[in-house]
């Protein structure tokens, strides 16, 4: 694969007139090799493929360093318009200053062209950096929000960019307690500032859920799940459990369509640190008891088992993808509008 | 304890909302001719890759069938190296490798052995009881065609392939005959076997993402369909050209040549795609009833002035100096095989009355490119001076099927500037960089597709013996004299009769 990358970075603005312009101008600058030649003016006008607006909200200098190599990675797959808000009203003394900067990649002989702002707010501004990312938008592309840490829910900015969103995109990973979780499902719920809601941690359940449907898509064993008695969840010895919250929550917000109401069984395990572990289902019924069971191994694998009385089923041994965050993210943003499972497994989750 | 049942469970309501596909039931996959190329480049890469993917059933089990004396352990052990070598996904991961291999066993025997056929019937019983499949089973023919015939009549003869518990699926690799009658008698021997709905003829041009794109790009966008016709068509070009030689497969190529290698099946796929009407529905019969009727009505062809055919000579490929085609190995040097056809075809319907269709393919070409251009017509009218206007060229729809994926318009656009100056620019769209997920191999889709019986992509018996009926036509046109073989050189479009053809309607060809 071949991958060749330019950028263009353009001097500090505070006018959202001259951040438009200069979009226009760095943009205009990485084909200017030829100056004014006709095949420079070509490759301007080449088309701007765009699939969405990104906005990223980080806090600190160090986080704003790992979520760029993030979005630098996702451009490749998703060319976006993308805002980074480094937002720091803590910081005493009000500042605000936008870096513009446009990056050309080649990979594999295709050019991907993508703009980025960096919005660096201190104090006041810091609270109202929507009012700024508002104009910079491209016209009728999706707006997505990603906010990488836990949000500061009550705070003007983070409701005021859910106003502009029509997603929002969060990790429940990043330590998101039951408060957490219960005001994530407010904002999908709520009347005003209100965006569909995308999680990152949800998207790494992909596996665990395809793969215990699979259980039931065998032949008989269809039968077998109306009559599901309980469900055992493991999860890491490190204590954080939203990811076990949400594939419980699956189970149960599924059932409960049928009118099924599964009892969950939350348990530490100490064979790893962190996430899901092993995810058991058990039913009983006519059939017998039976036990469908998906075990996390090492080196990202998923071993699948079904017990029909006291006959274990052939074993298999699936992937279990790791994905990084440019994935998962990019994943995220094929989703259209709301994401009704995962609203409803959270709050089953919560219940 | 959960609640009593209110609404009865009829589907997977844990499948809700996940964008993949359903689970195959557990199947053995009985693979004839496992100890071939096919098997060890695409089949088992294929598996492995479905398998690690999550894609197919617990108790999955492939059976290799040859006459090649290895032991079951040997058998494992050169898959396991294929899969190695082969699979797209590196590296190969060990412990899926091994779940899957834990099904797969061989059995030795020629594909015309009774007895054989009995040991292979005590081999599937042994799975379905042991590895729950079931009685489902997928017969993948992948040996010679010279086989085909005689292992369906066996298949038949043991009661292996009858129905009863499971269902019973047959793959059958191309070339699925070569000429109509052979087709014909080859529908008659699987059909005294199968049912149609129980055979899967395979065109792995049709697993391509890219050519399944075309349909999405035709019928998921309102904005094409109005203009795909011939009001505003001018003419479409569809092209499969290869740089290689026929590298190894002189023998093969020699029974073959262009028009049954690709033109045939491949090409025919395209024309299909491209022409067809919209389908009701994305199911195997709607869809291929209207490929159908695209072939049923191709404009009887005037072999003498619609048909093209060449063969390489000697010549330089991309920087290589390569040997002419009757110079390769395992081809006569007098051979007349043909290793380049291009065809121009009218379709008669209200959609493409008098618009032609050019269609080529050939070897050693000077790059490699699958493609459908749409040429449309210019504007009735231009408003601006002459002098601005004069090197504009027409809009063009490309869609490429390889290398580059992916869709790309050319239209007109204003140079800035005071004077009107006009120029074409094209806006492209890469499939390869504007989705995250790396497209599956051909054979994972089709496989997979088999598994759970989905025919669409997999072509009917009047499709094929359609395109057949066309070939016979062009063999006989071509039986009447004989060809002035070698007309072309290796590294050039193909023979100066292929630009006349076009050129004499006032048009040109692409370069892809």
């Amino acid at each position: 694969m071949t991958q060749n990358h330019k950028e263009l970075t353009a001097r500090t603005f505070v006018d959202v007139h001259a951040i438009q312009e200069e979009l226009d101008q760095v943009r205009w600058g990485l084909h200017a090799d030829g100056g004014g030649s006709e095949a420079a003016q070509h490759a301007a006008a080449e088309a701007r493929a765009s699939v969405c607006n990104l906005i990223a909200v980080v806090s600190n200098e160090p986080e704003l360093g790992a979520i760029s190599s993030v979005l630098d990675r996702l451009s490749v797959t998703n060319p976006s318009r993308t805002l980074i808000l480094l937002a720091q009203h803590t910081r005493a003394a009000d500042k605000l200053e936008a870096e513009v900067s446009a990056q050309e990649r080649t990979e594999s002989g295709h050019r991907v062209t993508t703009e980025r702002v960096l919005l660096h707010a201190h104090g006041e501004p810091a609270r109202h950096l929507a009012s700024l990312a508002a104009p910079l938008l491209i016209p009728d592309l999706p707006v997505i929000l990603w906010w990488p840490g836990r949000p500061e829910f009550d705070s003007p900015l983070f409701n005021d960019l859910c106003e502009l969103a029509d997603r929002l995109i969060v990790d429940t990973d990043e330590g998101f307690d039951e408060t957490d979780l219960t005001r994530l499902l407010g904002v999908a719920r709520r009347k005003t500032a209100r965006a569909s809601i995308g999680d990152l941690n949800w998207a790494r359940l992909i596996a665990w859920r395809h793969t215990a449907a699979q259980f039931f898509d065998m032949p008989g064993m269809l039968a077998r799940l109306a009559h599901i008695h309980g469900v055992s969840i493991f999860h890491g010895s490190d204590g954080s459990t939203a990811q076990a919250r949400l594939l419980g929550g699956w189970v149960r917000s599924r059932m409960a369509t049928v009118g099924i109401d599964v009892p969950l069984e939350f348990r530490p395990d100490d064979s790893h640190e962190h996430g899901v572990c092993r995810f058991l289902i058990y039913t009983g019924g006519d059939e017998g008891l039976a036990r469908f069971s998906l075990k996390r191994l090492r080196g990202n694998r998923l071993l699948t088992q079904i017990r029909l009385g006291d006959q274990d089923l052939s074993p298999r041994t699936v992937r279990l993808e790791s994905r990084p965050a440019e994935e998962l993210l990019g994943f995220e943003l094929t989703l259209p509008g709301h994401d009704v499972l995962f609203e409803q497994a959270l709050d089953a989750a919560l219940r | 304890m959960a609640q009593a049942v209110t609404t009865p469970i009829t589907q997977n309501i844990l499948r809700d909302g996940l964008i993949l596909p359903r689970t195959p039931d557990p199947a053995a996959m009985v693979i004839f001719g496992a100890s071939g190329d096919l098997t060890a480049r695409k089949l088992m890469p294929a598996l492995y890759n479905l398998a690690l993917n999550r894609y197919l059933p617990s108790g999955f089990s492939v059976i290799g069938v040859a006459d090649t004396a290895i032991s079951e352990d040997e058998f494992r052990s050169r898959v396991a190296d294929a899969v190695q070598k082969f699979s797209r996904t590196q590296p190969v991961d060990r412990a899926v490798w091994q779940s899957l291999a834990e099904g797969i066993s061989y059995v030795r025997m020629p594909f015309d052995d009774q007895d054989g056929y009995g040991r292979l019937a005590a081999e599937l019983d042994r799975l379905d009881r042991e590895r729950g499949t079931n009685g489902n089973r997928v017969f993948y023919l992948a040996t010679a065609p010279q086989f085909f015939s005689v292992i369906i009549d066996r298949l038949g003869s043991s009661g292996i392939a009858k129905t009863g518990e499971g269902w019973k699926r047959v793959v059958i690799e191309k070339p699925f005959g070569n000429d109509l009658k052979s087709a014909q008698a080859l529908n008659h021997a699987i059909h005294s076997v199968f049912t149609e709905q129980q055979i899967f003829r395979i065109d792995h041009y049709l697993g391509k993402e890219t050519v399944q794109n075309v349909l999405v790009f035709r019928f998921a966008n309102g904005i094409f369909e109005p203009i795909w016709n011939r009001r505003y068509v001018d003419h479409v070009q569809i092209t499969v050209a290869e740089d290689i030689g026929i590298e190894r497969r002189g023998k093969y190529y020699e029974t073959s040549g262009a028009l049954r290698d690709i033109f045939q099946n491949h090409l025919m796929q395209l024309l299909s795609i491209a022409a067809m009407e919209a389908p009701p529905n994305f199911d195997a019969d709607s869809v291929r009833d209207e490929k159908v009727k695209v072939l049923k009505s191709i404009h009887p062809i005037d072999v003498a002035k619609d048909v093209v055919r060449g063969q390489y000579g000697p010549g330089w490929v991309g920087g290589q100096q390569v040997p002419g085609y009757r110079q390769e190995l395992n081809v006569s040097p007098t051979s007349n095989t043909e290793t380049f056809v291009a065809v121009r075809l009218k379709i008669d319907n209200w959609r493409w009355a008098d618009t032609p269709f050019y269609l080529r393919t050939g070897k050693r070409l000077p790059s490699r490119a699958s493609e459908i251009a749409i040429q449309f017509k210019n504007p009735p009218h231009l408003p601006f001076a002459k002098t601005a206007v004069e090197e504009l060229t027409p809009n063009w729809l490309v869609m490429r099927i390889q290398p580059h994926e992916g869709a790309s318009l050319k239209i007109a656009a204003k140079i800035p500037g005071p004077v009107m100056r006009l120029r074409t620019v094209n806006m492209d769209f890469f499939y390869g960089s504007s989705f995250m997920v790396e497209s599956p191999d051909a054979y994972e889709r089709l496989v997979l597709d088999c598994m759970l019986g989905d025919a669409t992509l997999f072509a009917r018996e009047d499709e094929v013996e359609r395109a057949w009926g066309l070939v016979d036509r062009i063999e006989a046109g071509w039986a009447l004299q004989p060809p002035p073989f070698p007309n072309y050189a290796a590294g050039s479009w193909g023979p100066p009769e292929a630009d006349a053809l076009i050129e004499q309607d006032g048009r040109r060809w692409r370069r892809p």
